[in-house]
């Protein structure tokens, strides 16, 4: 089996009708951060949940450094579980917080203090350490829901959405912190999120997971060149990806994807996308940030299918803007430089990078 | 708090049934141990005199018979030899509609005040702090503390042995509940509602009564039947303060009680009659019962 | 509006000051005026007035028969207060009601608090069981009075069982000796208000929050380690409150102990609340109840004030 650090095999969890998940497998390296990824609902956290032992799968094997898990109980897993609500004792000071871990165990009393003391000093909770849970704000309970799991060495860390109570600016402060953190104790994390940015910034691998499967495993970079379902490319990248549908079309040796009047000439792969095409209709998927006005794609050397839109809105932003195009009724996103000039009803021709075009049947892979 | 542990296995299936088993047999023993005494009373209440005290005692009379019953109500009949025993007492007729006079009336007096008072501490916060728990100090006295004073006062106010001067009584005993508990169904209904018929133009009296009140409709009668229990079991009160005229249920049991002569049967079965009505009432508030006896301080 | 809008629980001893009635606007004003009004004037007739007049009593020498009406009696000062305090039987009373009420309310809470966690889990036929399990509260005490009375019987059931299971030579004379006539109050009041902790701590459990358990689960704490430091700290406030209630409730115990023991042998079960109404309603001694009653109120509520403490500095 493993030298993997966790494996799930054949995970399902049911409840009552309602399967939550349904045939998971998943390995886990030792030393990584691994995110699950998905919308509200679609498994995630009841995976975490069942890795902690909160949670029996319905069938299904976990292990963990190779041994099989399912029995054992959450007390004996020796896994650091970070709530979204932090769940803290909130009739306990930090300090019993912090020390509850230990003292379960039995640790002498010297013990304790001295690694309350060290985990209150690296987490700058000392000051507040004889404060009662309940009158903590909010980056004080994270820190003290970390420390109170990191203090007794777990073997691996899972966080259920710890930082959905964070406001943006501070979020984005917390996720550099914990993947520093993660790095230097060189532990294992599994990182619930629903919030793809998050997952895209944090972690080493992700796992894509929708209504209780698993969509799809890879490095964050992976999933945003190579998304292998309409799913994950329409989730993940800010904006989105944009989808038209478009139509294959054969004729004689010549193909053709084609909408309205536009067509783009895809002979030259066009077995690899009968290989993969189930029906006729296609999805045409390009990113915004891959939507190139025809200057640039021409200095760039990039000649293909040149597609006039009629822009809507721009939405300036720091470092770029969104402009929003009608190519005759579809919507289409593009992003370009803050010093392009652009504003609404201005007619822009743009092409589709060839190398960043995906192509969707309904439903599967993709195909350039 | 269920926590499925439901593994596989046959072993440990075997064991969360012998568990379920075992939970509910425990189940079983406590509801026993709770209705043995009521049985008891029961199986007195319908034996034949000679049986009351045999022994060994049984559960089922072997001569079964409702003479007991009877003589509550017709001292005189000579009915399965009961009656010659107690003769000299009264029918118990006089006690139980006291009683049913009593009780309901005084419940519906404290119900509506407390209604109408727990509106205003809920709404207005009339009394500030102080005087809502102020209330509460006439449940937290020994009502003997009461009955001294009281009974001179009434006496002046020749109130003694009246219906009406332990209606008043009960009534005052009991607001601090009706207060606690309507405050708290009250507490419940959202202000915008009323905020909302305020701006069309309605008075508070109307807002009162046409919107809050069917709102807590619910809470009322939970109320007025938790009410009612505590007025209908009332004991002290009635003893010190009745005698011929207004004397209630819970006295009169005490008269079968005591030293002189030993009725059992009639006791018992008088006691059953004066249960009926609280165990109904108390059936259909089973949810409120905890809110009533902490002043809505718990809420379940 | 309230002069003395006093923020401490409980009530203050002597009865202070009587909130204000918001006068005369009519209208808002009015209407909220006149809502507590009957309840106020419930309260000044039925606690305020008698308050004082109990005062008064205690502090003249009265009894009804000396004929005379109360409001002549002569003037005795605190001298019915220093009788209640140098009367034997006072202090016994006061003693051996603290005593049942301590091991009846123990007794409640360990039992109830045992049932509230027994269900937890879900059982067959839970629903039925918690219903019956009400019925006890809801009895007139007299009728449990009654019940017990009956139960303890030379000839009852409770003996028949002792003999028969326990293999005794003959059946205990329950009323006969006080230890044993005090038990069978504890046990029918035990009875009766068990249902009361078990109901308030079941739904005080239920409503604690699972997210910590879980969080103590991993953290690898025993289901007992997680019942002493975090399941139990977390009902305390709850449990107070519980515990006060009852404790009250159980001081006045008055119908059980007249119904079942008359307050016998002896004196030996009487309860305070049985001695007081002895003192004022079979000797007469109006005068002495009074003092007694007082001095009662007063312990009363500042204790009370004492014991809730605890719960005012929980936000």
């Amino acid at each position: 089996m493993g030298e993997s650090f966790i494996v799930l095999k054949g995970l399902r969890k049911e409840f009552g009708e309602l399967v939550a998940v349904e045939d998971l497998d998943l390995e886990v390296q030792e030393g990584e951060f691994l995110c699950f990824l998905g919308p509200s609902g679609c498994g995630k956290t009841t995976t975490l949940r069942m890795i902690a032992g909160l949670e029996m799968p319905t069938s299904g094997d976990i292990f963990l450094r190779g041994e099989r898990i399912n029995d054992l109980p959450p007390q004996r897993r020796n896994v650091g579980f970070v709530f979204q609500n932090y769940a803290l004792f909130w009739h306990m000071t930090v300090r019993g917080n912090l020390a509850f871990g230990l003292m379960v165990r039995g640790a002498p009393r010297s013990e304790i203090e001295r690694e309350v003391s060290e985990m209150a000093r690296w987490l700058e909770l000392e000051d507040l350490l004889e404060t009662k849970a309940s009158r903590l704000d909010l980056s004080a309970m994270q820190r003290v829901a970390l420390g109170r799991t990191l203090i007794t060495r777990p073997q691996v860390l899972l966080l259920d959405e710890p930082l959905n109570n964070f406001r943006p600016g501070l979020r984005e402060i917390m996720r550099g912190d914990l993947k520093r953190l993660q790095k230097q104790l060189g532990s294992t994390m599994i990182y619930v999120t629903h919030d793809q940015e998050e997952a895209m910034t944090m972690g080493d691998r992700i796992l894509v997971m929708s209504a209780g499967r698993k969509v799809q495993l890879a490095s964050p970079r992976d999933l945003y060149r190579q998304p292998n379902t309409l799913f994950v490319a329409g989730f993940i990248g800010r904006p989105p990806m944009n989808l038209l549908e478009v139509i294959y079309e054969r004729e004689g040796d010549r193909a053709f994807l084609r909408k309205g009047e536009l067509a783009w000439d895809v002979t030259p792969v066009r077995t690899t996308i009968e290989g993969g095409l189930r029906g006729e209709k296609v999805v045409l998927g390009v990113r915004p940030e891959h939507v190139l006005p025809v200057e640039e794609a021409r200095r760039r050397g990039l000649e293909d299918t040149v597609v006039r839109g009629k822009v809507d809105l721009v939405q300036p932003l720091a470092r770029k803007k969104i402009v929003d195009l009608f190519i005759d009724d579809t919507l289409i996103k593009m992003v370009v430089a803050s010093d392009f000039p652009v504003a609404k009803d201005d007619q822009v021709e743009v092409v589709f990078h060839p190398l960043e075009t995906h192509l969707f049947d309904k439903e599967t892979e993709r195909a350039i | 708090m269920n926590e499925e542990r439901s593994r596989e296995g046959r072993s440990k299936r075997f064991m969360t049934l012998l568990g379920q088993a075992s939970r509910w047999l425990g189940a079983l023993a406590i509801c026993l141990v709770i209705l043995l005494p009521v049985v008891w009373v029961l199986s007195i209440s319908f034996k034949p005199p000679q049986e009351w005290l045999a022994y060994p005692p049984t559960i089922i009379p072997v001569e079964a018979t409702s003479s007991n019953y009877i003589v509550l109500f017709q001292p005189g009949n000579p009915v399965g030899g009961v009656a010659t025993m107690v003769s000299s007492a009264e029918p118990v007729t006089k006690a139980l509609i006291n009683s049913l006079l009593i009780a309901p009336v005084a419940t519906a007096a404290s119900v509506t005040i407390g209604f109408l008072a727990a509106y205003a501490v809920s709404r207005y916060r009339v009394g500030g702090t102080f005087m809502p728990f102020f209330t509460l100090t006439t449940r937290m006295f020994p009502p003997v503390a009461f009955a001294v004073p009281l009974l001179v006062y009434y006496r002046t106010l020749g109130l003694i042995d009246t219906r009406l001067g332990l209606i008043l009584m009960y009534t005052g005993f009991t607001v601090a509940f009706s207060l606690w508990m309507m405050k708290g169904f009250i507490d419940g209904v959202p202000r915008h509602i009323e905020e909302a018929a305020v701006l069309d133009g309605a008075s508070p009296w109307r807002v009162l009564f046409t919107i809050t009140l069917p709102l807590v409709r619910g809470g009322l009668a939970a109320t007025a039947l938790f009410v009612f229990i505590l007025n209908w079991t009332e004991f002290l009160f009635a003893l010190v303060f009745t005698s011929r005229e207004a004397i209630t249920i819970p006295v009169q049991v005490s008269h079968y009680v005591g030293a002189v002569g030993r009725f059992y049967g009639p006791q018992a079965a008088l006691g059953v009659v004066a249960s009926i009505p609280v165990v109904v009432a108390g059936y259909l508030i089973q949810r409120h019962l905890v809110t009533g006896f902490t002043f809505g301080l718990v809420r379940e | 509006m309230a002069s003395r809008v006093d923020r401490r629980l409980g009530g203050g001893g002597k009865k202070p000051l009587f909130p204000r009635l918001v006068r005369g606007i009519k209208g808002e004003g009015f209407f909220r005026g006149i809502l507590p009004m009957p309840m106020q004037l419930l309260l000044w007739f039925l606690l305020i007035i008698p308050t004082l007049i109990v005062l008064y009593l205690s502090l003249v020498a009265w009894e009804p028969r000396m004929g005379t009406d109360w409001w002549q009696a002569p003037f005795a000062w605190f001298r019915n207060y220093g009788y209640v305090l140098s009367d034997v039987r006072f202090w016994q009373a006061i003693v051996r009601t603290i005593g049942v009420v301590g091991v009846a309310v123990a007794l409640e809470f360990s039992i109830g608090l045992g049932l509230a966690l027994f269900f937890q889990r879900d059982f067959f036929g839970k629903r039925l069981f918690t219903s019956v399990i009400l019925y006890p509260m809801m009895l007139p005490w007299v009728v449990v009075g009654l019940a017990f009375y009956l139960v303890f019987l030379e000839k009852g059931p409770v003996n028949y069982m002792l003999i028969h299971f326990l293999g005794l030579k003959t059946g205990v004379a329950w009323y006969h000796y006080p230890a044993l006539a005090l038990s069978t109050i504890i046990l029918a009041d035990v009875w009766q208000w068990t249902p009361f902790m078990f109901l308030i701590l079941y739904s005080g459990l239920g409503a604690l929050p699972r997210d910590p358990v879980e969080a103590a689960l991993t953290l690898g704490a025993s289901r007992w380690q997680i019942f002493r430091f975090i399941t139990m700290p977390m009902l305390k406030q709850v449990i107070i409150i519980a515990l006060i209630i009852r404790g009250l409730e159980a001081f006045k115990i008055f119908d059980l102990v007249f119904i079942m023991t008359g307050g016998g042998p002896g004196t030996a079960t009487e309860s305070i609340s049985l001695y007081i109404y002895r003192l004022g309603f079979v000797y007469g001694q109006l005068s002495y109840a009074a003092a007694m009653a007082v001095l009662i109120l007063v312990s009363i509520s500042i204790i009370t004030r004492l014991a809730v403490r605890p719960l005012e500095y929980e936000a």
